[in-house]
């Protein structure tokens, strides 16, 4: 029986919300796909647009950038700073044609451990159907 | 209507009150068309300089190499470059002193206003005089270009042989000057992102498949990069040149340094390169054209940069290249930024 596709998804998550919120969901044992690679960052402002890029070359199906709700930001602004750049980094990879699917970002504090479960359930779900991610695979 | 016998005069006596070092200006070149970039350092040598439809360069560039040159002398000549810029070329200086990577007092501006025209495309004025060669340009009466051939003159409309950016230019003045010759004259301008909105419209997978094909035949020569007045970093990501490999450097360091692009030019590669490049230009690129026009495999690299410049105006209300005094694109934020696509 052939396996079903799974897909793989990269997640930069902030140290001090969206890693903690993980970290909540894994102790509390809520169940969620094993799809995801956490990567925890410094802040979600600390990602780079090559970090994202990168991560699509290298294999990945599905990109997540999570940090704090506006305002709870450990670095005081530093998700704000990301939201602007994210928002670049999103219209320029739909423009290229990437499907705009792929790369998401999202809020996540330290105590939405469900909330966190739900965005990777969903994610998972969403990439299913479109495959695995040829375009920017490295392929040399 | 600019005559070069004036901008001439200004710059003579720039330089013989030597108020600057020397003047950057266009000088004919030796074949074709094109004019080349000219230094001119003695008052004498002024009768160099022209100025026709055939001067695309954007000379900011060489206000990096000149600041580099500048870092490595022990006593530096601390006066200006003089340098001539058009309404595309004084935006570049505008974004270099928003980022402070030159000072305002480091150039003379000799500003040169288009006038309702702009400057041509090489390729459109080749086909326009199907395999005869041009030998001279000059601006003419209402808005037409005079091209010089073997057979003698021609007469085209401008708007026929412009460049596309020129095309979609905002504002066809120098918008940061010392000096300025024309009238502050603007082109009457319906969209200035036509084009970006009919690649917009595309499907997915059309979209795809015309980045695929055009990416695909990136050579890698980095010649963007060279003529970019914006790529001013000492290190580029896409090639890293810090880390020395001498003999007692162990196979675990060099397993360690991080290779963020591979430098075959192959699809997936030359992919992260062009987002990188046109990413790091958001909110800076002023839209002089000069990557596209270099390019030797003809990638509309115009386009990434021109949607970057779209989406910051109308996401953020970014405009480039006009407020030296404003935060750059990405180091600011506002509370109101839209954040619909984040769960």
């Amino acid at each position: 029986m052939a396996k079903e596709y799974e897909p793989k998804i990269v997640a930069f998550l902030c140290k001090w919300c969206s890693s903690a919120g993980s970290d909540l969901a894994g102790v509390s044992r809520m169940v969620y796909p094993p799809n995801v690679i956490p990567i925890t960052v410094m802040c979600s402002g600390s990602v780079s647009p090559l970090y994202i890029f990168s991560a699509f070359n290298k294999g990945a199906d599905g990109v997540l950038v999570s940090g704090c709700h506006p305002g709870d930001c450990h670095y005081i602004q530093g998700n704000l700073y990301a939201r602007r750049r994210i928002a670049l980094v999103k219209k320029m990879l739909e423009f290229i044609g990437l499907e705009p699917e792929r790369f998401q970002m999202s809020w996540v504090s330290a105590a939405e451990g469900t909330k966190y479960t739900q965005i990777i359930k969903d994610f998972v779900e969403e990439l299913k159907p479109l495959g695995p991610q040829t375009k920017l695979r490295r392929n040399l | 209507m600019v005559r070069v016998e004036d901008i001439k005069k200004e710059a003579k006596k720039a330089l013989e009150e030597e108020k600057v070092k020397y003047i950057i200006g266009y000088e004919k070149g030796a074949n074709g068309v094109l004019p080349i970039p000219a230094f001119i350092k003695k008052p004498e040598d002024i009768d160099r300089i022209i100025w026709d439809p055939a001067c695309v360069y954007n000379l900011s560039r060489f206000l990096l190499d000149e600041k580099r040159s500048k870092s490595k002398e022990k006593e530096p000549d601390e006066r200006p470059v003089g340098l001539v810029v058009k309404g595309c070329d004084s935006r570049a200086i505008n974004v270099l002193i928003q980022e402070k990577f030159i000072n305002r007092e480091d150039v003379y501006i000799i500003g040169i206003s288009c006038e309702n025209t702009g400057v041509l495309d090489e390729k459109k004025l080749a086909k326009k005089l199907k395999g005869k060669q041009p030998e001279k340009t000059e601006f003419g009466e209402k808005d037409k270009f005079i091209i010089k051939t073997k057979d003698g003159k021609i007469e085209i409309p401008a708007e026929e042989i412009l460049a596309e950016r020129c095309l979609e230019c905002k504002a066809n003045f120098p918008v940061v000057y010392d000096v300025l010759f024309g009238e502050k004259v603007k082109r009457p301008l319906e969209n200035p992102f036509k084009s970006i909105e009919k690649m917009d419209s595309l499907p997915k997978e059309e979209k795809w498949a015309f980045w695929k094909e055009q990416i695909d035949k990136c050579i890698r020569c980095y010649a963007c990069r060279s003529v970019c007045p914006m790529c001013y970093c000492d290190e580029c990501v896409a090639d890293t040149i810090s880390f020395a490999v001498t003999a007692d450097t162990t196979a675990e360091e060099k397993a360690q340094k991080i290779k963020w692009i591979e430098k075959s030019p192959v699809s997936s590669e030359n992919f992260v390169y062009h987002l990188v490049r046109a990413i790091h230009l958001a909110g800076r690129c002023i839209d002089c054209g000069e990557c596209e026009r270099v390019c030797p495999v003809d990638i509309p690299l115009r386009f990434l940069n021109k949607k970057l410049e779209k989406e910051a105006k109308e996401l953020f209300g970014y405009e480039v290249g006009f407020d030296p005094d404003q935060p750059s694109l990405v180091s600011c934020f506002k509370d109101e930024d839209p954040e619909d696509f984040i769960r």
